[in-house]
């Protein structure tokens, strides 16, 4: 994968790994994130004109008001929120010093997976491309233009030629299973073997003793658990013999080891993983979900639960060293919670949903 | 660690300068008079002066490098802050006031 900087915005941030000037910043910007009254008061708005009014006084108004030039709709103020995921984004990169743009690069990687599987996805299913490219949150290394690019390709195979020829690692994995997805069209063929580049390639990033990269590497481990815990749960009925489930295991894990994951796996109903993580820190989040997913019986509360853990796992970064990179990994995912949480009240009230129903939705974390 | 390093080196020379120097300057000193000084112990009571002023500036300048770093990046961000960090910027001053004491007493 490559290693080159974001150049979007001009780099301000210090050599080595002072922390002073960023962090310092970061804490600034984080000030400002949006507070908890300011949902519940956006989602009393009878109308997106309403939104479009109360957005333009925050943090989103210079994005908003570039895109309401092109009409007053929920898809212009979407895409106004994701500019400023993208723009925030890119300004923590650049005022960053080189240690944390190496773990934050490294970290913000999976967003290059997102949008890679996202544009495989859509080629696979033949979607427009405006669906996809609308789709795409383009915070990690691949740029807007590049990811547009990969999304205008007529296929599969051309996405996958296209990364090759521009030198991009993810092209790696890609094309080595492409003769299995020509031959089945199993789309989780080439999923599977994305996200097991990634997470193996981030995890050797990721070695070292400092301080900073214990930190990154630990929360990264915990995404690596939460989605081994995941796939378990989404496998409990497959019925697939023990050598199949494991091609579903990611390494880099901590607690969800091969051998938890190939035994949860086997078992027959969700009772007895919560049975057998009863003990482990997954199993307050199991049980806090129990009733909901009795319920509506889908493995969605789960993995809802799982992302609420993931995003509480990152703010918990921020409470260890001031001057450390837990700030900003915090910071950030601080924002795409927030931005998410955004596009949830923005689509809700586009489409008349009810006040419960969105605050039902909401990350609050 | 390198950091921590750093800190220990400039805590351990202002403590040696504040506390040691003056100390051994005064030991030579003994009972005698000014007037009956020889002159080796007036050139150590200069440079244990010198010495003290010059550790405790890059003591203080060392501080406010820190300090004038976050402040900077907090100013970009939040310049209604600008007022609060003037008085944090200026409060290593107080390490180069003692300095400034401690090589006066020496020469006093």
């Amino acid at each position: 994968m490559s290693t080159a900087p974001t150049e979007t915005t001009r780099r301000v941030g210090s050599r080595g790994r002072d922390y002073g000037y960023s962090n310092a910043r970061i804490r600034g910007m984080r000030s400002r994130l949006l507070k908890q009254a300011f949902f519940d008061d956006l989602m009393t708005a009878p109308d997106i004109g309403a939104v479009i009014h109360k957005i333009m006084d925050t943090e989103y108004g210079p994005d908003l008001e570039d895109r309401i030039l092109h009409g007053r709709t929920a898809a212009q103020v979407d895409e106004a929120l994701k500019d400023n995921m993208v723009r925030t984004f890119a300004k923590v990169m650049s005022v960053s010093n080189d240690e944390a743009r190496r773990l934050l690069t490294t970290l913000l990687g999976r967003w290059d997976l997102f949008n890679i599987k996202t544009i495989i996805r859509g080629k696979h299913m033949s979607f427009p491309d405006e669906v996809i490219i609308d789709s795409l949150i383009t915070v990690g290394q691949l740029t807007q233009v590049d990811a547009e690019e990969l999304a205008k390709q007529e296929s599969v195979k051309s996405v996958v030629d296209t990364l090759a020829t521009w030198g991009l690692p993810f092209a790696v994995p890609l094309r080595e299973v492409l003769p299995d997805y020509n031959e089945n069209a199993d789309l989780s063929v080439l999923e599977l073997a994305l996200d097991r580049y990634y997470y193996e390639w981030a995890t050797k990033r990721l070695k070292g003793r400092r301080a900073n990269t214990r930190l990154a590497r630990t929360f990264l481990s915990i995404q690596v658990d939460t989605l081994n815990l995941l796939t378990c749960l989404r496998l409990l009925s497959s019925d697939l013999p023990p050598e199949d489930v494991l091609r579903f295991y990611l390494p880099g894990g901590d607690r969800v080891t091969e051998e938890l994951f190939a035994s949860l796996s086997a078992m027959s109903d969700v009772d007895e993983v919560f049975q057998r993580l009863k003990r482990t820190q997954f199993g307050s989040i199991l049980e806090q979900v129990a009733i909901t997913y009795i319920e509506k019986g889908s493995i969605s509360v789960f993995e809802r639960a799982l992302e609420d853990y993931l995003f509480r796992k990152a703010f918990a970064t921020s409470k260890g060293d001031p001057l450390g990179i837990g700030i900003s990994i915090s910071y950030l995912w601080a924002k795409a919670n927030e931005a998410t949480n955004m596009r949830i009240v923005v689509k809700g009230i586009a489409v008349g949903m009810p006040v419960e129903r969105m605050r039902e939705e909401l990350i609050v974390v | 660690m390198i950091k921590n390093k750093l800190a220990k080196v400039v805590f351990g020379s202002t403590f040696l300068t504040a506390v040691m120097v003056p100390a051994m300057a005064m030991a030579a000193e003994g009972g005698t008079s000014v007037a009956d000084l020889d002159p080796a112990v007036g050139v150590a009571k200069y440079a244990a002066a010198g010495a003290s002023m010059c550790i405790a500036a890059m003591s203080a300048a060392y501080a406010q490098s820190r300090i004038g770093a976050a402040g900077a990046g907090t100013l970009a961000e939040r310049p209604e802050a600008g007022t609060t960090l003037i008085v944090l910027m200026a409060l290593p001053e107080v390490i180069v006031l003692l300095g400034f004491v401690i090589a006066f007493m020496i020469q006093a």
